[in-house]
C-alpha cells in the first residue's frame, strides 16, 4: 500500500503540470474545437492567420499540436490524402474532454477576472 | 491554379532533405503533406521563387525540439547509455583493484616506452645515407685486395677508375670520385683576421650532379669547375661570412697540410645532414690533389672512392662481373678485384672479411631489433596474464547481466572495449615516457633522436590495439559464453588450463629475463676485460695530440720547449694515430725470408722516445735514440715479428725494405695489443719518422690540469691558427670500443627494463594467486599448518615455474653469449658461474617479488577469510 500511494502522489504531480495550458496553445486548441472535422494542421494556421491578421509559420502550429497531445489535450487520426499534399495524409485532431474542460476553467477564470477588474479599464 | 503547373514546381531539394532528415518520423507524413499543401497554396499566390523561399525559411522554423528527432533516435542513445555504464564500471574495476591497474599500466607503458625508444634509434639507424635522391642507383666501388693468403676489402679504388667505368661500361650513367679519408684537406681558412676550422673533400666536377647534396646557391655543372673555386657549406658559410649571400665569390685563403692556396666560393651547399656518415664543410676540385700528388690520378694509386650512377634495371652480378676483371687489364695485377656495393647499404654492411660481406652494424640493429620485440613480447604477456586473471573474478558479473538480459555480443564489447581501454591509457603513458627520456637516451646512444609522434602513432596503435583485443578476448570470448545458472550457482568452471596456460606464459617471460642477465653479465665482463687487460703499455696519464698545419716540419724545437715544463714526464712524436693500428707497409725481405716477401706489416713510423714514453718493454737491444742518431735507417720489431720472419739473433741483422734499402734491427720490443682488442696480436716494425705530427706526452699524476695549460701555451706559440685538441689516450682507447659500451649500456637499461616488467606480472599474479586460496590457507592454518609450511605452499609453484625458465634459458643464453665473444680476437672465457649467477639471480629476484605476498597471506588470520561465505 505504501508504494501504490508513492505512485499516486508522483501522478499527481504530473497531472498539475499537464493543466498548463500556453496563450499559444490555447488558441490552437479552440481553433481545433471550432475546425471540427476539418481540424488538421493547414486548417488550422489558415484559421488562425486570419482571426489574428497574422502570419503563422507550420513550425508553430505543428509545435503546439504536438506538444499539446503530449499533454492529452488532443488526440488525433490519419484523414484522406489529397493531390494538393502530394499524396500525404491529414492528421486530424480533435479535442479531448479533459481539454474542453480546461477551456472552460479558464474561460471561467478570465470572465471572474474581467468582472473584478474596474470599470476604468474597460472604458 | 492550374494542376500542371502545381505538379511540375517542386520544394526545394535541399530543404526538403533536411526536413526529411530532422523531422521526427511519426511526425514526417504529416508535416510534409502540410508543407506542400501550403508550398502549393503560396505558388497560386506568389513567384515561384519567392514560394520557394518561403518554403525554405518554413522548414528552418520547423526546427524546433518538439517536432526534431533526438540523437539518432531513442535505439542509439541506449547504446550510449550502455557505453557509459561499461565505462563507469572499468573505471571503477581499476579503482579497486588499484595494484593490479597499475602494474599493468606501468609494465605495458615502459615495455611499449623502451621498445618504442629502440625502435627510433633503429630507424634512425636505417635512415642513414639514403637521403641520396638516386639512392637505389647509387653505388659504391669496393676493392679487394689479396694478400697473405687474405683478402682485405677496402672502400677506396684508384683514382682513374671512375672515368673508366664511365667511358666502358654501358650500364654507368655517371662517376664521381672524391679523395678517400686519407686524403681529405682539413684545415683553417682565415677571413677577416678569423680562423676557421674546416673540414673538406675533394671531388670531381660532377659531384654534385650524382651526390644529393643540395646547392642553395651555383650551378651544379660548374661549381667546383676548376681548381681555384670551392663550394662551401651554409654553415661554413654563415659561421664565416655571416650570411650566404655574401659569401658567394669571396676569395680565402685555406691552409691545411695538403695545401695552402686561395679559393673563391662558387657556391653554397647545405651541410650534410644529421644522417649523412660523410660530413664536410668545403668541396674541392679532385684535379687539385692530382696536382699535389700524381699517384692520386694512377691504376696503381688508392686515393679515391668512386661513386657510380648506375641506369636503371642494371644487372648487378653481371656488373661486378665485368668489375672484376677491370684492374687487371689495367695494371696487369690481378690482386685487386673490384665490386659495387650500394652506397647507402655501405653504414649498416660494411664490414667483409676474406672479401666477402659478413656484416656491421646492422648486427646491432638486429640484436636491438630482437631485444626491443622481446621486451614487447614480455610487456604484452604481463598485460594478458593480469587482466586474464582479473578476469576471471568476473565470471559473477557475466552471470548476473546475462541473467538480467545482457546478450554475449554486449558483454564482449565490454570485455573488450575494457582491456582497450586500459592499453590505450598505457599507450599514452609510454608516449609521456618516451618523451622524457629521449634526452638521457640520446645521450647514451649519442645520437639526435626526435620523436615525431604521427610516425609512430599507426603502428602503436596497432600492437597497442591488439595486446588489448589479446588480453580482452580471454574474458571476451570464453567467459561471455558461460551459462548463467551455472555460474551464479557457484559451480567454478574447470580453470585447470588456464592456469597452465598462465604459467607458460610466465615460464616465457621469465626465460627471456634470465637470457637478458646472462647477456648482461657477459658484456660487462668482457668489458671490463678489454678496459683492464695489460695491453703491454701505458696509458695512464698520457695525452695525445696532433699538430695540425704543414707537413714535414721539424718539430725538434717544439719539443724542447715542452720539455721545459716540469710536469711533463716524456715526451715523443709518431706519424699518425697509435691506437688505431691501421699504418701498414709490405714489400720486405730478409734472409731467412721465405718466398713470401709481400708480408702486410703493422707498421707504426715513430720518433725518439716513443718506446720510452708508453713503456713498451724492450726484450733485446735498444729503442731508437737520440744521443746514437738514430735515423730511418734502423728498425724495431716486436717479438712476434721476430717470431714469424723465423730470426735467431735478430739484433744487428739487417731486412731489406725495398730495392737496396737495408734497415738495421737494433731492438726488439714485447709483444703489445696495437689497436683494439678486435685485432690480433700481429707482427709489427717500427719504422722511424723525425718529424711525425702525433704526439704522446706523459704527464706527471696530479698537475694534469697545470700542465695541460702549459703545453697549451706553447703549442699556441708555434701553431698559432690552430686549437689544441689533446685527448687522453686511455680515454681514446676506451673510444675504441664504444660501439660495444653503447651496446652494453643500452642492453644493461634494456634488461632491467626487461627484468623489473617480468617482476611486476609475476607480482601481480602471486597477488592474485594468492587472493584465490586465502580460504584454502584459512583452512590448512585451522588445520595446524604453521606459517612456513603456507610460505612453502605459495612459492613452491612459482619456484618450479623460474626453474624451467633457468633450464630453458641457459643452452639460449650460451648460444648467444658465445656468438657475440667471437667478435673478439681476446675475450673472456665463459664460466659455469655466470649463468648459475643469472639462474640464481633470477630465482632470488622472483621469491623477493612474490615474497610480500605470501607472507602477507600466510599471516592472515583463518577467521577473517572463513568468515563470510
Amino acid at each position: 500500500m505504501k508504494y501504490f500511494s508513492i505512485f499516486t502522489a508522483i501522478t499527481n504531480d504530473i497531472s498539475m503540470k499537464i493543466t498548463k495550458l500556453g496563450e499559444f496553445e490555447e488558441l490552437v486548441l479552440m481553433t481545433v474545437v471550432v475546425l471540427q472535422a476539418e481540424a488538421y494542421g493547414v486548417e488550422i494556421k489558415r484559421e488562425l492567420e486570419d482571426r489574428l491578421k497574422d502570419k503563422l509559420s507550420v513550425g508553430s502550429i505543428q509545435s503546439a499540436l504536438k506538444r499539446m497531445e503530449e499533454k492529452g489535450f488532443l488526440t488525433s487520426e490519419f484523414g484522406e490524402a489529397t493531390l494538393k499534399r502530394g499524396g500525404k495524409r491529414k492528421r486530424i485532431y480533435s479535442a479531448t474532454a479533459y481539454a474542453k474542460k480546461v477551456l472552460e476553467e479558464l474561460k471561467d477564470v478570465r470572465s471572474q477576472l474581467w468582472a473584478a477588474m474596474p470599470n476604468i479599464i474597460t472604458n | 491554379m492550374s494542376n500542371k503547373r502545381q505538379n511540375d514546381i517542386q520544394p526545394p531539394h535541399w530543404s526538403l532533405r533536411l526536413l526529411k532528415c530532422c523531422v521526427k518520423k511519426d511526425f514526417l507524413e504529416e508535416i510534409e503533406g502540410d508543407m506542400e499543401e501550403v508550398f502549393a497554396e503560396n505558388l497560386a499566390q506568389y513567384s515561384v521563387k519567392k514560394s520557394r523561399r518561403l518554403y525554405n525559411s518554413e522548414v528552418l522554423k520547423l526546427l524546433r525540439p518538439a517536432l526534431v528527432r533526438g540523437l539518432g533516435g531513442n535505439h542509439q542513445l541506449n547504446y550510449l547509455g550502455m557505453l557509459q555504464h561499461n565505462l563507469l564500471i572499468t573505471l571503477r574495476g581499476f579503482k579497486r583493484h588499484k595494484t593490479s591497474f597499475l602494474i599493468n599500466l606501468i609494465g605495458l607503458s615502459t615495455g611499449l616506452a623502451a621498445s618504442l625508444l629502440i625502435f627510433l634509434w633503429v630507424s634512425d639507424e636505417r635512415s642513414v645515407d639514403t637521403f641520396h635522391e638516386n639512392d637505389s642507383r647509387l653505388y659504391w666501388i669496393m676493392a679487394n685486395f689479396s694478400i697473405n693468403d687474405d683478402v682485405q676489402t677496402w672502400n677506396y679504388t684508384s683514382g682513374k677508375v671512375a672515368q673508366a667505368m664511365i667511358e666502358e661500361f654501358p650500364e654507368v650513367e655517371e662517376a664521381v670520385r672524391v679523395g678517400n679519408h686519407f686524403f681529405r684537406p682539413q684545415g683553417i681558412i682565415s677571413y677577416e683576421n678569423s680562423n676557421f676550422e674546416a673540414h673538406g673533400i675533394f671531388a670531381s666536377q660532377n659531384f654534385f650532379s650524382v651526390m644529393t647534396y643540395e646547392l642553395i646557391v651555383g650551378d651544379k655543372q660548374n661549381v667546383i669547375a676548376d681548381k681555384s673555386s670551392i663550394a662551401i657549406s651554409d654553415e661554413l658559410a654563415i659561421k664565416v661570412f655571416g650570411s650566404i649571400e655574401k659569401a658567394m665569390n669571396q676569395t680565402i685563403p685555406w691552409e691545411n697540410e695538403l695545401f695552402n692556396a686561395s679559393f673563391t666560393v662558387s657556391g653554397v651547399f647545405k651541410s650534410p645532414p644529421k644522417n649523412a656518415t660523410d660530413q664536410f664543410d668545403i668541396v674541392v676540385n679532385y684535379d687539385l690533389l692530382v696536382d699535389m700528388d700524381e699517384w692520386a690520378d694512377h691504376w696503381l694509386g688508392g686515393y679515391a672512392r668512386t661513386y657510380v650512377l648506375l641506369k636503371e634495371g642494371t644487372d648487378l652480378t653481371n656488373l661486378n662481373e665485368k668489375l672484376a676483371g677491370l684492374m687487371k687489364g689495367k695494371t696487369s695485377n690481378d690482386r685487386f678485384q673490384l665490386f659495387a656495393q650500394q652506397y647507402s647499404k655501405n653504414y649498416l654492411y660494411g664490414e667483409y672479411e676474406g672479401g666477402i660481406q659478413t656484416g656491421g652494424r646492422i648486427e646491432n640493429v638486429r640484436i636491438f631489433i630482437v631485444i626491443a620485440i622481446l621486451i614487447l613480447l614480455i610487456a604484452c604477456i604481463n598485460f594478458m596474464n593480469l587482466s586474464t586473471a582479473q578476469a576471471s573474478k568476473k565470471m559473477k558479473e557475466v552471470g548476473v547481466k546475462k541473467a538480467i538480459g545482457a546478450s554475449r555480443l554486449d558483454l564482449v564489447f565490454q570485455f573488450l572495449g575494457e582491456s582497450i581501454l586500459l592499453s590505450l591509457l598505457a599507450l599514452l603513458a609510454a608516449v609521456g615516457l618516451v618523451v622524457l627520456l629521449l634526452p638521457q637516451f640520446n645521450e647514451i646512444t649519442s645520437k639526435q633522436l626526435e620523436f615525431n609522434l604521427q610516425e609512430f602513432i599507426l603502428p602503436l596503435l596497432a600492437i597497442v590495439m591488439g595486446t588489448g583485443i589479446l588480453a580482452g578476448s580471454y574474458p571476451a570470448f570464453y567467459l561471455s559464453g558461460f551459462k548463467p545458472v551455472a555460474v551464479l550457482k557457484g559451480k567454478m568452471v574447470n580453470i585447470r588450463g588456464e592456469e597452465w596456460m598462465r604459467r607458460g606464459l610466465v615460464i616465457v617471460q621469465f626465460t627471456l629475463s634470465i637470457i637478458f642477465i646472462i647477456g648482461i653479465i657477459i658484456i660487462n665482463k668482457q668489458l671490463n676485460f678489454t678496459d683492464e687487460k695489460p695491453l703491454g703499455y701505458e696509458r695512464n696519464n698520457i695525452i695525445s695530440f696532433e699538430r695540425k698545419g704543414a707537413d714535414n716540419v721539424d718539430s725538434t724545437p717544439f719539443i724542447e720547449e715542452l720539455k721545459k715544463i716540469p710536469g711533463v714526464l716524456s715526451i715523443g712524436n709518431m706519424g699518425g694515430d697509435f691506437l688505431s693500428g691501421n699504418d701498414n707497409s709490405s714489400g720486405y725481405s730478409w734472409e731467412e725470408g721465405d718466398a713470401d716477401e709481400n708480408h702486410l706489416f703493422k707498421s707504426p713510423r715513430i720518433g725518439y722516445n716513443i718506446i720510452e714514453t708508453l713503456e713498451l718493454k724492450l726484450v733485446a737491444g735498444r729503442a731508437f735514440s737520440k744521443e746514437m742518431n738514430d735515423n730511418d735507417s734502423k728498425i724495431l720489431l716486436n717479438q712476434s715479428a721476430v717470431e714469424f720472419m723465423g730470426l735467431k739473433d735478430p739484433i744487428g741483422m739487417k731486412i731489406e725494405a725495398s730495392a737496396n734499402d737495408f734497415k738495421e734491427i737494433i731492438g726488439v720490443v714485447s709483444d703489445f695489443q696495437y689497436g683494439s682488442l678486435h685485432q690480433k696480436i700481429e707482427p709489427v716494425l717500427f719504422r722511424f719518422r723525425r718529424s711525425g705530427d702525433n704526439f704522446l706526452v706523459k704527464l706527471q699524476a696530479g698537475t694534469e690540469i697545470n700542465t695541460l695549460e702549459k703545453i697549451k701555451e706553447v703549442y699556441a706559440k708555434f701553431n698559432p691558427k690552430y686549437a689544441f685538441e689533446p685527448s687522453f689516450l686511455e680515454d681514446d682507447y676506451r673510444a675504441l670500443y664504444s660501439t660495444e659500451n653503447k651496446v652494453a649500456q643500452l642492453s644493461n637499461y634494456m634488461g632491467a627494463v626487461a627484468i623489473i616488467i617480468s617482476c611486476l606480472g609475476l607480482f601481480g599474479l602471486a597477488a592474485f594467486t594468492a587472493e584465490r586460496r586465502t580460504k584454502e590457507i584459512g583452512i590448512r592454518k585451522i588445520l595446524g599448518a604453521s606459517q612456513l609450511v603456507v610460505v612453502k605452499l605459495l612459492t613452491a609453484t612459482f619456484t618450479k615455474t623460474v626453474l624451467i625458465s633457468i633450464v630453458l634459458a641457459i643452452p639460449v643464453g650460451y648460444y648467444f653469449a658465445n656468438k657475440w665473444l667471437q667478435n673478439f680476437a681476446y675475450s673472456i672465457e665463459l664460466e659455469w658461474w655466470f649463468f648459475a649467477l643469472a639462474g640464481v639471480s633470477a630465482l632470488l629476484i622472483a621469491w623477493f617479488t612474490i615474497g610480500f605476498q605470501t607472507i602477507k597471506s600466510s599471516r592472515i588470520n583463518p577467521v577473517d577469510c572463513l568468515r563470510n561465505e
